[in-house]
């Protein structure tokens, strides 16, 4: 109740914008610009943690005695919104440091932004890999980028299933991209060409007679590339139409979807995803941080957007405290390049990734997409009450998709 | 030749036959009336000349040499045939003025790309436009109103406005729906007399739809009497009058002649 | 409140008395006036504002012309924004894929909103009202699901790296300078608006919005208006697309053209004044300034939003531009009045 009051007196003042206009922090604080997708309640919980982080740091100390000023605005996920709050940040709070955004079509656009203004941009979610492919010295990811999660499936199909793959793609845009993605890189690194390949509706019910098909190829896996519900149906199918379980199943990237364990039940059993945190991780620092979020915003089980906006917190306190800051306004923009090449000497930061995270100076994709390391998700029970287990960790190549 | 000519005009509506079998020939220069009781088919006939219905198969009506039967409206009223509504229609959020320069849309001497690539012509044809039609008003005595909304406007003069809107079609023919409903009889007069005045002056033929007989009896030259869609007389006003026919369709019953003359004076 | 009027009432006559001069004057002046404004606000407050004024041109030329057929023409249409996505997307396709100039991917761009106008505008001829609004819903959402499920039209990832403008050797690369093209623009869409409202062509269209059968009667074509109105603003909303799609940092995304950014299009011309001549400008700025002031409060936005549309309807149904004239003319009248009754006495 208390936000909302806050967020309501704050409002009715709204009106009188001249004064926020004049307004410019100028304290020796480093200001951090915020810009995320503060839609959804979890887009608005991760937005909540990176604040919350920053907070604490400021309450052990803040970084080298100096206080971390951050700003959170929304972007909607849309790309003008947060080219426009970026813009606000830069130039009217006068940000250090940009944190942002959630979604890759409004990240790609700021790494324009931040670029000609030199303002450091480090990016908590969006994989698209184009984001760091355009070359810019300022922009730094923390997710994994899709160029690597495009070939961690195969990899691991290939090393550990069996190259003769069935495929069964639906008709959406997100299906057909997955599934075009898993042949090519089959056909790639491992140069297996498909052993059965069917097209079907985006919301198709009946896929016996490919299964029966399916079944007859005998094949070593099959991918499944469909929506939730539509993958849930084709799972449960394939058991009825007698495919053993040796036979494993592959999910697309909506497999992570709750409906697919749910719906499909006991067919879930073995279906897997790429991400970049498991909850099910055994190590310390993940059992502490899964307590912690259940505490601080209940969710059970976070999924990696949460262990990404943590993980970027860490990251950029790191930066910040082996940087040589002045504060002043003389020295902004000499403050954004030091804190820039701050970030791009992490080397190797461990925290709650799938894998290390570490940048360098180049603004090449090799340096700036940080973590190389995705995590498969296996659901070892499914219902409701469906468990998952981390069945591998695949690193790709620093190089590969480029 | 007769200015606006139908031949076996017909309309129904679904089963219903609004207008049948009818020849109405309107003489250039005249005054034409047209009178009949509610439903027999007055307003469905404007609404036929002005193309805003379309006429039964086999029909005819021709305007000053044009076959008009299956030409649209705006076609229509660019050969000259303006008319008024029963319910006025006017442009309501638009000014006096501008309902008026609408009415001259017919004859703007200019076309859309002139309006984007030689504006200044645009410009001075429209001055001289509003200048026109600020004449107009003052004839119908509406100049002092020109700039205001027409939907603030009282009654009476929301009627000569769309008066005025129709004659700023300078037309041939002039049809009015019923132009005196619900005025004072001091306002019927006024109204009539301006019409009368723009006859004179333009030369128009006119044809008025009338519920008040006093109206139809004292400016027409002829009057059609309609009754279910059909023509039961014609004639001069006085004639009209004595037809036993005619009286008994409008008026509904036997009267004598006493009777009849005062129902068709007041 | 008066004071305001008064000052509006300054304002118009002052440009009465310039256009007398020469009918081009004032805009010349207005132009000469705005075009130091990015320095202004860079020296009042920071570059973000120089931005702002960028989004408030094109947003002039977006909600002009929507004014045109809604506000004029009375023809409800919820498609804009689908001919402002195609304008955008075919000026964008046109210089990354052919490397075209922008002066001649722009126009291009143009012309194929205007086609499209055409295709959104055809219900309109049989449908009226909520109907229509479906039909043109329909199709303004269809080319926001085609862009999004088009790889060529950028699907998920959207267009990126549009080129800037250039002439010679001056790039239209930052907001300071990209801003002369928004202007320079701006103030053409406003002219020809001006230009087309207030000839036959205008009136027309508001016929048509007061009773089609009545202005059919008078002699206009209300199909070939209803189109022709539906054509002039898809154009000026291809050009803002295309200026959109050019304006750094170079990049469009489906989601640049959803549901709210229409309805936020449609309270732009509610406030400013629907069919009133400046409706779509005066909109155009107070929505875009006091959308980015309550940036902040995000969570109220839509509220906020959505109580102002809901209580100018009901208390001023014609907008901040026809409380204006009202104001304006009841002035005129009764100083017209009195001059009578001196003349009398």
């Amino acid at each position: 109740m208390s936000i909302f009051n806050k967020n309501f007196i704050a409002a009715g003042m709204a009106g009188v914008f001249v004064a926020g206009m004049a307004a410019s922090a100028m304290s020796a604080d480093i200001r951090v610009g915020i810009t995320m997708r503060m839609i959804s309640e979890n887009g608005q919980r991760y937005g909540q943690m990176v604040m919350d982080e920053i907070d604490m740091i400021n309450e052990s100390g803040g970084i080298n005695g100096n206080m971390l000023k951050a700003t959170l605005m929304n972007d909607e996920c849309k790309s003008d919104k947060g080219v426009a709050n970026a813009i606000k940040l830069i130039n009217q709070q006068k940000v250090h440091i940009l944190i942002g955004s959630t979604c890759s079509s409004v990240s790609l656009p700021i790494v324009d932004i931040t670029e000609k203004a030199g303002v450091p941009q480090i990016i908590p979610h969006s994989t698209n890999d184009k984001i760091t492919k355009k070359g810019s010295a300022w922009v730094f990811r923390v997710p994994v980028s899709g160029r690597y999660y495009a070939g961690v499936n195969a990899k691991y199909v290939g090393e550990n299933i069996g190259k003769k793959i069935a495929y069964l793609c639906a008709a959406d845009a997100a299906s057909q991209n997955d599934c075009d993605a898993m042949q090519s890189q089959m056909k790639s690194q491992h140069g297996a060409d498909p052993a059965y390949v069917a097209q079907v509706q985006e919301k198709e019910v009946d896929f016996r007679t490919h299964m029966q098909k399916i079944k007859s190829a005998g094949v070593d896996g099959i991918m499944i590339a469909a929506l939730a519900e539509t993958m849930a149906r084709a799972l449960t199918q394939s058991y009825e139409a007698g495919i053993p379980a040796s036979v494993r199943r592959i999910g697309s990237s909506s497999a992570s979807n709750s409906p697919v364990p749910s719906i499909a039940g006991d067919a879930a059993k073995g279906v897997f995803f790429a991400a970049a945190y498991a909850a099910a991780d055994s190590r310390p620092i993940a059992r502490l941080f899964n307590e912690m979020v259940k505490k601080r915003y209940g969710v059970n089980s976070p999924d990696h957007d949460f262990s990404q906006a943590y993980d970027l917190v860490r990251i950029t306190e790191i930066a910040l405290k082996n940087a040589d800051l002045k504060l002043d306004d003389e020295n902004l923009a000499a403050d954004r390049t030091a804190i820039r090449d701050a970030i791009a000497n992490v080397k190797d930061y461990n925290g709650l990734a799938s894998g290390p995270i570490s940048f360098c100076a180049a603004a090449t994709p090799q340096c700036r997409d940080g973590n190389r390391t995705a995590v498969l998700i296996a659901y070892t029970k499914g219902g409701k009450d469906y468990k998952t287990e981390v069945l591998a960790r695949v690193t790709m190549p620093i190089d590969f998709g480029l | 030749m007769p200015l606006l000519e139908t031949v076996d005009l017909s309309k129904s509506f679904g089963g219903l036959r609004a207008i049948s079998n009818l020849n109405i020939n309107i003489e250039a220069g005249s005054i034409h009336g047209l009178i009949g009781p509610n439903g027999s088919g007055k307003s469905t006939f404007f609404n036929l000349v002005t193309g805003v219905y379309q006429p039964d198969p086999g029909s005819k009506i021709i305007f000053n040499g044009h076959d008009i039967t299956k030409s649209a409206s705006h076609d229509i009223g660019a050969l000259g045939i303006a008319r008024t509504f029963q319910l006025l229609r006017l442009f309501s959020e638009m000014t006096v003025l501008q309902n008026l320069m609408v009415g001259y849309h017919t004859h703007v001497p200019y076309g859309f790309m002139s309006t984007i690539f030689n504006n200044s012509a645009v410009v001075k044809k429209d001055a001289e436009t509003k200048s026109e039609m600020m004449e107009l008003l003052e004839l119908i005595g509406m100049a002092d109103y020109a700039d205001m909304p027409a939907s603030e406007l009282s009654g009476g003069q929301r009627r000569l406005v769309a008066l005025g809107r129709a004659m700023a079609m300078r037309p041939k023919l002039l049809m009015l729906d019923e132009p005196a409903a619900g005025l004072s009889p001091v306002n019927v007069d006024n109204l009539l007399s301006i019409v009368m005045a723009l006859k004179q002056r333009f030369g128009l033929t006119v044809l008025i739809v009338e519920h008040i007989l006093k109206v139809v009896m004292e400016t027409c030259d002829t009057v059609t009497v309609l009754d279910y869609g059909e023509k039961i007389g014609e004639g001069s006003p006085d004639a009209v009058k004595d037809d036993h026919a005619v009286i008994e369709a409008y008026l509904g019953q036997e009267m004598d002649d006493d009777e009849v003359r005062k129902a068709f004076n007041s | 409140m008066t004071a305001i009027y008064s000052i509006f009432g300054r304002i118009s006559e002052t440009i009465e008395k310039l256009a007398a001069i020469h009918r081009l004057l004032p805009w010349i002046l207005a132009f000469a006036l705005l075009l130091p404004l990015p320095q202004i606000l860079s020296a009042l407050f920071n570059d973000y504002y120089i931005y702002l004024a960028n989004k408030i041109c094109i947003f002039i030329l977006l909600s002009v012309g929507l004014n045109i057929v809604k506000g004029f023409c009375g023809q409800v249409t919820v498609g804009h924004v689908g001919l402002y996505a195609i304008g955008a997307v075919s000026s964008a396709l046109i210089s990354l894929h052919f490397g075209w100039s922008f002066w001649l991917a722009f126009p291009i761009g143009i012309l194929a909103a205007g086609l499209a106008g055409i295709v959104v505008g055809l219900p309109s001829v049989r449908l009226e009202g909520a109907y229509l609004a479906l039909a043109t819903l329909g199709l303004g959402e269809s080319v926001r699901i085609m862009i999004a499920v088009t790889p060529l039209f950028g699907s998920s990832t959207g267009l990126l790296s549009i080129p800037a403008p250039t002439i010679g050797s001056f790039t239209f690369d930052s907001y300071t300078n990209y801003y002369y093209l928004v202007l320079a623009a701006a103030m053409i869409g406003i002219y020809l608006s001006f230009s087309i409202l207030r000839s036959a062509t205008g009136r027309a269209f508001m016929a048509v919005r007061e009773d089609t059968v009545a202005a059919a009667v008078h002699g206009v074509n209300v199909t070939k208006y209803k189109l022709l109105a539906f054509v002039i603003s898809a154009l000026y909303a291809g050009a803002a697309g295309g200026l959109f799609a050019h304006m750094p940092p170079g990049y469009i995304h489906h989601n640049n053209f959803t549901i709210i950014e229409m309805v936020t299009l449609l309270l732009m011309i509610v406030l400013g004044g629907i069919g009133h001549i400046w409706g779509g400008i005066i909109g155009a700025i107070i929505v875009t300034i006091i959308y980015d002031q309550t940036l902040e409060f995000y969570f109220y936005q839509p509220l906020l939003f959505g109580l102002t549309m809901v209580l100018i309807v009901i208390f001023m149904p014609r907008g901040i531009g026809g409380m204006i004239d009202r104001y304006l003319a009841t002035k005129k009248f009764i100083a017209s009045q009195e001059e009578k009754s001196n003349a009398a006495s």
